[in-house]
């Protein structure tokens, strides 16, 4: 997951697990906002978010989008990078400003191409600061073209210059057009300017780059996209536009954003990652029947950064590169790995031997006769990961989507989503399963292997339907796989008995859960950005734009809402433990389980006693072992010295 | 023990039957030594053995020292923790010519070991005897023995070589008078024993590869379950100790250690050479290295497409040079010299504690609400299961989180909670399950997402396809018909596992699939491998013998489920006609931006006329004949003009005739040691591959264009060309395979798949120069030079 792949390479093919997504996330993603600067779009309004009014208008949106999109990828991706083109202005480059070739005039590159930064990302929001001091800010500095409109095909010729200059040959490139416009080239010529316009789509396309539309709509002017943008924008698939089916020229491409403009953000965050596929494997129902998928991350947990090594080169800090390499350290020589042959270790025990005078190897070697290898290949290891299957999915049946338990889990889940590219008829074939087992109420098992070097793994698909929600999100269509955990991985309860509560304490406990119940909630991982994973990129920000952090200012959402648990049901809450303390097991003495025959007297002091003691500062008392019972019995540490014991026996009756 | 047995091997690569020669004594010490390997690889200071020989020349046993006889029994190994010492002096044992009485032996060991656990009173005695049952046996007085063992709890396995067995089954044919006597006999003696069992060696060995599972005991942790604030509202407040154990955790296959040919033995290699001649492997050692490019990154950033000067082929003195080159430019720093910083972007942030101060946080685990239990959605658990129990010594604290449990489950509602490990660690978002055991209450844990962990992709809707006029479609080659969901729901009924697996006492067939039976193939296998090639000296001529059948239970449906699902599957097969499609060929672009090689575009244009795609007959997916680039250059706007299947039907038949006749050299891929079980045949791209054999070329720049997955293409570019070298007649596309090389170095330059080209380029290498390579294609690439050279670590970091 972290994108410091690179740095990760310790890990070898044998923990390729572990490094699964890493691969794909080394892939270099551009994007390329390309920002309307029209009249309309610098109209002023009033700031919904205030209560004063404070102007703004959708080109400040736009750019403040832009500049949240960069800010998360900075930290998601230091390898990935942007660019701001603009265009219905007149502001003109520079000529002094460091660009490979001239493009179309009435477009400007705010930003050219390059990968982020600290100072990059200070110049915009230094922009974005001025222009909230000061509405025509934005006017002055990005002056709008009156009167006439830049011919979109001209806009895209620039994008794609500018990507041809600054874009890495391989990367993902994206283009964010940004506009409120839905007929940007009426009056005569339209349709020759409608013809020309796609066909430098084409050439955008040809060369890679993917368009993502982002299209203002507001009341007073609503966007259309049949009035033009429906004839020229081209289904999203990158590349292969006119490759396949996939590209039926009768279906609307599928990443159209029309947006209201307060959620222009939101709508870029769908977008913000490149979608890519992690595998794309054939996925075999029967013998002879079998449809193409891709599979994709959609939950991975997202971590922090690690950290990497600088060298001070006086004028700059230099990352170094690390390289692991294997030795044979009796002789100092480096192995190639082509070389490397893979066993079980010869074990350090081997050379204390006290019978092994015979061999006067020293410690890790093995002999053996010439013409002999009792060790394999890196070919052969890897057979016996994937015992000689090829990857794929392989439908093994179905069963009822009851079969599926909580506890049957032990790794994230993937998405697949059927591929029409490898196998033509997959789409009507995967949606027609999905249907069937929505239907049915199935789930289905199947045996699955991902990748070469992956490890066969028997997942559950869970078929999910498409729904919208309230945010303009929509749930995709398509089937969850559930990897089910191997008998080796699953681990017995280690308590079978315990006491179990009467009906009336078990009513007392209802009547809060019922006041602290979300009627038709459910978990909702959007309410909870990662609080560590925030709190250390708000320090790594600051330290790169030099600012003092305050860490004050920082806010845990995932912190529970103390004042309204109590609100609602502090009194039912303490009428629970009213309840507790009458039970007749408060009074129960615990039997200490049995274990060996070699039980200590019973040395346990009770907590009164304990309380007593600490009150009359005589704490030090108490025995080690008596200290320790006590803390153990409270779920704290027991270790350090029994001075430490009794701070903290001190500090938990403190807190109690 | 020293007759000569024939034992079977894996079938060798190309299904050929292989079999093997050694005596019975190595055969059944295989047993002996995988047993002592299991001991050395759990490494348990409690886990010890010793070895007694009977039939040995000499005699060296207490027994005999005290008071002589029991003759030709000697303590060959004492009785110790077993290492790889043990072994090898295992491996030293050879057959003898004289005999030694089975009896004898076993009353050395039993006294051996009692005198080894004299002070030891609690282990577990274990004797295991291994036999071919031709040893004459002193058959009196073996009640006393047998009372002996019982009285000390001593268990008994007897092993032997070729012994007749129901379970396997197996029944030796001519079996010696004596060797049936003595068979006899011991089973005899096993049933007289309170703890013993007699078995063949032919099945011990096989079950010694049994699946075995490590029975991990979790510990309990502790933790504090929490509701409310219990720092200023402690009245209302709820606090319970609770301590937390793992329910599921991730286990890994083992892990190798990296070994390697040491080139000379050294010193001692004098002595070595009137003996036989030997090899050393030496395992190696991980050291990272760390270094740093001192030249300044604007200087020659574009540049780095010019080769380096002569890096031609590998070879020795040409390497050091390499090496030469590049520690000139790239210095190797100590780490001492580093310091610890985050990249944010291209900026440099310090941070030289290698993290910044952590959010405050404290240990526990905090209940935020409740939610009802059906809104829960399955796919976005994150990880292992955890148990959160109630503190199994507290009475009052065991009622409080029953009383919670029984509430939750009976209203049918799971808890969202944050747990913290630990003072000061992350914390984590999950939700708690109520769970009712027979005799106890407990909660399962399993974290949830952040909202940073989830990844709003979006997809094409399946159902709802609008045209480009706005309108929705309702008949369209994506949406499934009414006939192919009948298929379809047909074909699921037939797949049912329901009622699939094994009968139970009630002849009730119980659910096929059970993950507390299901062993995870890679952990296991691995294993295996692991122990056979510590007990073996060559695995080539002694290769692994298959996995147990218990690993491979699960990986193909039930058979009756197959059988009874034929006629649906048929029916799906004929409504859904799915076709594979072939790799497109990449359209010669007409823009200039990108700089793609023309002549390559050309060159493949003319090699299609003679494609070598073998056997299409044998594919059950009909493929769609490669789609004419000249017919789709001017995308179509007309919406009616969606593509139906009738038309890629005909497409189809005009262009059967030119399929070529099948080249039977080449119906077989080249044998590989991973062969597939699954039988997935399209040998143009071999399954799983995305680049075919056929245009190489086109499929890997489509690949690329299309970005996916660039590491898989390189490997299988790679792949494929490894492949067609080795096949006859490559040679009139060996232009072709260059302009595939160069492409396939070009991206790995750029890719970073710097060592997946120098590891192909290697393996290329030795392909080509093997006997009935190709070393005519091999000289050929040596002529290019540097465009096809290995890549050095410095060209490589000029793309970093």
């Amino acid at each position: 997951m972290p994108p410091y792949d690179d740095w990760n390479k310790i890990e070898e093919e044998e923990d390729e697990e572990l490094q699964d997504d890493s691969f794909l996330e080394s892939k270099k993603d551009v994007i390329l906002f390309c920002i309307d600067c029209s009249e309309s779009m610098l109209e002023l309004y009033d700031d919904p978010n205030y209560e004063e009014s404070v102007p703004t208008c959708h080109l400040y949106t736009a750019l403040e989008a832009a500049m949240q999109i960069e800010k998360r990828k900075i930290l998601v991706g230091p390898n990935d990078s942007v660019g701001i083109l603009l265009f219905n202005t007149t502001r003109k480059a520079e000529v002094n400003r460091k660009q490979g070739s001239e493009i179309k005039k009435n477009t400007f590159l705010f930003q050219p191409i390059s990968a982020l930064g600290a100072p990059m990302m200070q110049e915009l929001i230094q922009l974005l600061d001025a222009a909230r001091e000061d509405p025509n800010e934005l006017r002055t500095t990005i002056p709008p073209l009156t009167g006439k409109r830049v011919a979109i095909s001209d806009v895209i010729t620039s994008c794609n210059w500018v990507l041809r200059d600054g874009a890495p040959k391989t990367a993902t490139k994206r283009v964010f057009l940004i506009t409120n416009e839905d007929n940007p080239n009426p009056g005569p010529g339209s349709w020759q300017l409608m013809t020309s316009a796609r066909t430098t789509l084409i050439d955008l396309a040809q060369s890679g780059v993917t368009i993502e539309p982002f299209f203002i709509s507001t009341t007073e002017k609503p966007f259309d996209v049949t009035k033009f943008y429906s004839s020229v924008l081209l289904p999203s698939n990158i590349g292969d536009e006119d490759d396949s089916d996939e590209a039926d020229p009768s279906v609307l491409p599928e990443s159209i954003s029309i947006s209201r403009i307060e959620d222009l953000l939101s709508q870029m965050r769908f977008h913000e990652v490149p979608k890519r596929a992690q595998f794309s494997v054939p996925f075999e129902f029967a013998q002879g029947l079998t449809i193409g998928v891709k599979g994709y991350g959609l939950v991975t947990e997202q971590k922090k950064g690690a950290y990497r090594y600088f060298v001070d080169l006086g004028d700059r800090m230099e990352v170094a590169t690390a390289r692991t390499v294997y030795i044979d350290e009796d002789r100092q020589v480096e192995v190639d790995k082509s070389k490397m042959l893979y066993g079980m270790s010869v074990g350090e025990t081997a050379a204390t031997a006290d019978s092994d005078e015979d061999d006067g190897s020293g410690v890790g070697t093995r002999i053996v006769k010439a013409g002999q290898r009792p060790f394999y290949t890196a070919d052969d290891i890897k057979s016996f990961r994937t015992l000689g299957l090829e990857p794929g999915i392989k439908l093994l049946g179905f069963k009822n989507r009851d079969q599926l338990r909580f506890e049957d889990n032990i790794k994230h889940s993937q998405f697949i989503y059927p591929d029409e590219m490898a196998y033509s008829g997959s789409r009507r074939t995967f949606s027609a399963l999905l249907k069937t087992m929505i239907k049915k109420k199935k789930i289905a098992l199947v045996r699955t292997l991902t990748r070469r070097n992956a490890q066969p793994m028997f997942c559950a698909l869970l078929p999910q339907e498409e729904k919208a929600d309230e945010g303009g999100w929509i749930d995709p269509a398509g089937f969850h796989l559930i990897p089910l955990p191997y008998a080796d991985d699953i681990r017995s309860a280690p308590i079978e008995k315990g006491l179990r509560a009467s009906d009336k304490l078990k009513d007392a406990a209802r009547a809060w859960i019922d006041k602290l119940s979300v009627k038709n909630g459910a978990y909702p991982p959007d309410s909870y950005p990662n609080p560590a994973l925030a709190y250390h990129n708000a320090q790594l920000q600051a330290s790169a734009f030099r600012e003092q952090y305050d860490p004050e200012s920082f806010e845990d959402l995932t912190e529970p809402k103390a004042d309204m648990i109590h609100k609602r049901a502090g009194n039912l809450m303490q009428a629970w433990k009213v309840a507790l303390v009458n039970d007749d097991s408060a009074d129960m003495v615990s039997v200490p389980p049995v274990t060996g025959s070699k039980r200590k007297a019973d040395v346990s002091v009770d907590e009164a006693e304990i309380r007593s003691k600490y009150e009359t500062g005589t704490l030090g008392k108490l025995r080690v072992d008596q200290l320790k019972d006590f803390l153990k019995s409270k779920s704290q540490p027991v270790s350090g010295k029994k001075a430490d014991l009794i701070e903290r026996v001190a500090e938990w009756l403190d807190a109690h | 023990m020293g007759a000569i047995r024939t034992v079977d091997l894996p079938s060798g690569p190309d299904g050929e039957q292989r079999t093997t020669e050694m005596t019975n004594l190595e055969w059944s010490l295989q047993f002996v030594k995988l047993k002592i390997q299991e001991m050395i690889f759990n490494g348990r200071k409690t886990d010890q053995c010793g070895v007694i020989l009977f039939g040995s020349e000499e005699t060296s046993n207490i027994i005999n020292e005290k008071n002589g006889g029991y003759d030709h029994v000697s303590e060959y190994i004492p009785i110790s923790q077993p290492n790889a010492g043990t072994l090898s002096k295992i491996d030293a044992l050879r057959p003898s010519e004289v005999s030694g009485d089975p009896i004898d032996a076993l009353i050395v060991g039993i006294e051996t070991q009692a005198q080894y656990l004299a002070s030891k009173k609690s282990w577990t005695r274990k004797i295991v005897m291994v036999t071919d049952g031709e040893n004459s046996i002193e058959v009196e007085d073996w009640e006393a023995t047998v009372q002996k063992m019982n009285i000390l709890t001593i268990s008994l396995t007897i092993i032997g070589v070729d012994f007749d067995d129901e379970e396997l089954p197996f029944e030796e044919e001519n079996k010696s008078t004596i060797k049936r006597a003595n068979e006899e006999f011991y089973h005899t003696i096993i049933s007289a024993l309170q703890n013993g069992v007699c078995g063949t060696c032919a099945l011990a060995l096989r079950e010694t590869t049994r699946p075995d599972m490590k029975q991990t005991k979790s510990t309990l942790m502790g933790s504090i379950l929490r509701l409310g604030d219990t720092d200023s509202r402690s009245d209302e407040a709820i606090e319970i100790i609770v301590k937390t154990s793992k329910c599921t955790a991730l286990t890994r296959p083992k892990s190798w250690k990296k070994f390697s040919v040491r080139q000379s033995l050294g010193d001692d290699e004098e002595m070595d050479v009137e003996e036989e001649q030997k090899i050393a492997f030496a395992q190696l050692k991980m050291r990272s290295e760390y270094f740093v490019d001192r030249r300044d990154h604007d200087e020659d950033e574009d540049g780095g497409i010019k080769m380096e000067e002569d890096e031609s082929i590998l070879d020795e003195a040409e390497k050091e040079e390499k090496q030469k080159v590049k520690e000139e430019q790239f210095e190797k720093v100590e780490k001492e010299q580093l310091v610890r910083g985050f990249k944010y972007g291209t900026t440099y942030a310090p941070c030289p504690d290698g993290q910044f101060p952590r959010l405050q946080t404290k240990k526990g685990i905090d209940i935020c609400g409740f939610f009802p239990t059906k809104n829960f959605r399955r796919e976005l658990s994150l990880g292992e299961v955890q148990y959160v129990w109630a503190d199994p010594s507290s009475p009052p604290q065991q009622v409080a989180l029953s009383s919670i449990i029984q509430a939750m489950y009976e209203k049918g509602v799971m808890a969202i909670a944050r747990w913290v490990t630990k003072d000061g660690m992350d914390p984590k978002m999950g939700v708690l399950s109520p769970v009712l055991f027979d005799e106890v209450d407990c909660l399962l844990w399993v974290q949830m997402p952040f909202a940073d962990d989830i990844r709003k992709y979006t997809f094409a809707s399946l159902d709802n396809l609008v045209s480009r006029k706005g309108e929705v479609i309702t008949e369209h080659a994506y949406l499934p018909t009414q006939e192919q969901l009948d298929a379809m729901e047909n074909f699921v009924d037939a797949m049912d596992l329901m009622e699939a697996g094994d009968k139970d006492e009630e002849c009730n067939r119980a659910t096929w699939y059970d993950t507390l039976l299901s062993y995870n193939p890679a952990v296991h296998r691995t294993k295996q491998a692991l122990f056979h090639c510590a007990v073996v000296s060559d695995v080539s001529t002694n290769p692994l013998p298959p996995p147990h059948p218990e690993l491979l239970k699960y990986l193909e449906p039930p058979r009756r489920v197959i059988k009874r699902a034929r006629d649906a599957t048929e029916e799906c097969k004929s409504t859904m006609k799915i076709r594979q499609v072939p790799k497109k060929v990449a359209k010669a672009r007409k823009d200039g931006h990108v700089h793609a090689t023309d002549e390559d575009e050309d060159f493949l244009l003319l090699d299609r006329k003679q494609p070598i795609s073998p056997a299409r007959a044998q594919i059950h997916i009909t493929q769609a004949p490669p789609t004419s680039p000249s017919k789709r250059k001017a995308p179509t706007i007309n919406p009616d003009d969606s593509e139906t299947e009738e038309e890629d039907e005909e497409e189809m038949l005009l262009d059967k005739p030119m399929v070529p006749p099948l080249d039977a050299r080449n119906s077989h891929p080249l044998p590989t040691p991973a062969r597939s079980l699954s039988p997935q045949v399209d040998p143009g791209r071999a399954p799983g591959r995305i680049i075919g054999s056929t245009y190489p070329l086109a499929d890997f720049k489509k690949n690329l264009a299309q970005g996916d997955l660039v590491t898989k293409a390189v490997e299988d570019l790679g792949a494929v060309i490894t492949e067609i070298v080795m096949r006859p007649f490559s040679s009139r596309r060996s232009k072709e395979l260059l302009d595939c090389m160069a492409a396939l170095r070009d991206t790995c330059l750029k890719e970073d798949e710097v060592d997946a080209w120098n590891a192909f380029l290697v393996n290329l290498q030795e392909y080509c120069m093997a006997d009935m390579g190709n070393a005519e294609f091999w000289s050929q690439v040596k002529d290019i030079g540097p465009p096809l050279s290995p890549i050095s670590d410095e060209e490589a970091s000029r793309y970093c």
